[in-house]
């Protein structure tokens, strides 16, 4: 996927095989260390929730909009979740016109691997009417530049952005039919909000040599050949697990992957909710864009 | 997702009656066998055989239980489309679920969990095949799932493994695939249809399904899906359980292939003066 989006030199890739081997990367990381992650919600306001993240060099805004729609029915009570993903040819020319396309169904894909279990949100919380009507949350991700380590950067953008949506509440009157009728409520802070707290985080999990590193670079991405996808929740739950790439691993590697994904997604995620419950809290002016 | 105008479709929002009514229950009744009477860690019977479709290069066909599967490879060849020049050859697979393969009905057009099925498989395999050996050139590898009772990932890639064998690609080491279904405390090798993960139905928990890709004989694991949610060591337990899965395969599949092998060339036949049969049928 992303060897599309540059190429790397013999020398280069030597430097940072062995700079990985001796725990020490080219930007002075250790292995196990993320880069700076900057994250402000409520960035765009034609939206229900939005949030806009920088992990290094990679820049995602997510919007997210409540809409109202008909249920699956084979799931009546639930609301839904759509997720697109648009890389934009502002990260990369490649990405323009369909070429973006592959990516974008991978990263969606991966999102939805993470969420497609019950214990992940609680949908039935978006239920209006059993079996009538319901709320869609459509999670529109837009891939602004692209500095590697995307699918990480995305899920923490997708749960910042959930964190901070907000659905209008209705309410279902019947009439002397029978007749069901929704009403919205006239007061725009009279709203509810989702419970995010088992909301995965996907680390991923680079092979470079023998060692795996956290958060690579799109340098360490084009020397690695096999990728680890493994979402991780609060509490330390494997939630969706994938192997990427055109390389394959050892079982014994694998088993250390999960487990030092398992533990830089646990921190992680406390550290996400930590900024955004504190970003909430504080009444700081908007940084906007070029802050 | 636009319909094919070329094909005369369904009504959209038709559903089959099992819809209307009661769900059905998804696993075994408390109390140990599971409802087609495996143990836990059995393998339904596999059937594999190859050189089932005469005009491609290679193909497989391939059975796990009722779980039917059958895949075409065709190549190497040219690249049609004009891309940059590359050393290393190409390999392209897409997997189709048949329109009448599963209880819902699906979709002429690849949906997206198909699309997923596809780059999974494919990824499983490119570790196997030696793309040096086909500068500039692609080999298209085609799955039909016919019929899905379950595994049908973990099917189509031992299947379109054994087709890429059959078509004399060069590979390092087959690929054998196998799912494990993970529910609660109970681990549920090969899992049937009704065994399988589906979150609709799952209540919270440790739930969920893992499939493997393994190269046996060098050890790789080269495809690794997680569905669901599970613990740290049950997730790792659950992936041990898939590899001695498809450490299970892989003697049918060895076989497979020497039989296939006796029988398209004679002169190996007469030399061992017994006729071979066609594939095997093994349990574990």
């Amino acid at each position: 996927m992303s060897s599309t989006l540059g190429v790397l030199s013999d020398a280069e890739r030597l430097f940072i095989v062995h700079g990985v081997q001796d725990d020490l990367r080219s930007d002075g990381r250790a292995c196990e260390d993320y880069r700076h992650v900057e994250v402000e919600t409520d960035v765009v306001s034609n939206t229900s929730g939005s949030a806009r993240l920088r992990l290094g060099n990679t820049d995602i805004l997510v919007g997210v909009k409540a809409e109202m729609g008909e249920p699956d029915p084979g799931r009546p009570k639930e609301g839904k979740l759509e997720f697109f993903v648009d890389c934009s040819a502002n990260a990369s020319p490649e990405f323009e016109g369909r070429g973006g396309e592959e990516l974008a169904i991978e990263v969606s894909n991966a999102l939805q691997r993470i969420f497609n279990s019950k214990s992940t949100l609680d949908l039935t919380a978006l239920c209006i009417i059993p079996g009538g009507q319901c709320w869609v949350l459509f999670v529109d991700v837009l891939v602004l530049e692209c500095g590697g380590n995307l699918f990480d950067a995305v899920s923490l953008a997708v749960k910042a952005a959930l964190y901070n949506t907000r659905i209008p509440t209705v309410i279902v009157t019947a009439d002397d039919e029978g007749q069901q009728e929704i009403e919205l409520s006239d007061d725009p802070y009279d709203v509810k909000r989702l419970d995010v707290d088992n909301v995965p985080l996907i680390v991923t999990l680079s092979k470079i040599g023998h060692r795996h590193v956290v958060d690579a670079s799109w340098e360490e991405e084009l020397c690695s050949l096999a990728r680890l996808t493994v979402g991780v929740t609060q509490k330390g739950t494997i939630a969706g697990l994938n192997k990427e790439g055109s390389g394959s691993l050892d079982p014994e590697s694998i088993y250390e992957m999960i487990e030092s994904g398992k533990k830089v997604g646990v921190v992680l995620n406390s550290r996400l909710k930590e900024a955004l419950e504190k970003e909430e809290n504080s009444k700081r002016e908007k940084v906007g864009f070029l802050g | 997702m636009p319909g094919d105008s070329r094909r005369i479709a369904g009504p959209q929002d038709s559903r089959a009656p099992h819809w209307f009514g009661r769900q059905q229950e998804t696993h075994q009744e408390a109390g140990g066998t599971r409802q087609d009477g495996r143990g836990d860690h059995d393998l339904r019977p596999v059937y594999l055989h190859t050189g089932v479709v005469s005009q491609a290069t290679g193909s497989a066909y391939m059975e796990m239980g009722q779980t039917k599967v059958i895949a075409a490879v065709y190549g190497p060849r040219e690249i049609s489309r004009r891309e940059e020049f590359t050393m290393k050859g190409r390999l392209c697979c897409e997997l189709k679920f048949a329109t009448f393969s599963c209880r819902q009905r699906r979709q002429h057009i690849q949906d997206n969990q198909e699309r997923d099925g596809s780059l999974i498989v494919l990824q499983a395999l490119e570790p196997a095949v030696c793309l040096d050996k086909f500068p500039k050139s692609q080999v298209d590898v085609y799955i039909t799932v016919l019929q899905d009772d379950g595994s049908a990932l973990a099917a189509a890639i031992t299947c379109a493994a054994l087709g890429l064998a059959d078509a004399g690609v060069m590979m390092y080491d087959v690929v054998v695939g196998c799912s494990v279904r993970q529910c609660g405390e109970d681990q549920w090798l090969d899992p049937s249809v009704r065994e399988e993960f589906r979150p609709e139905v799952e209540s919270a928990g440790d739930h969920g399904m893992v499939t493997v890709g393994l190269l046996p004989s060098l050890n790789q694991v080269s495809a690794l899906v997680l569905d669901g949610h599970l613990q740290q060591q049950t997730a790792v337990q659950a992936v041990k359980t898939c590899i001695s899965g498809c450490q299970g395969i892989y003697p049918i599949l060895k076989d497979c292939l020497v039989s296939s092998t006796r029988r398209n060339v004679p002169s190996l036949e007469q030399k061992s003066g017994q006729t071979s049969t066609d594939g095997q049928n093994g349990q574990t």
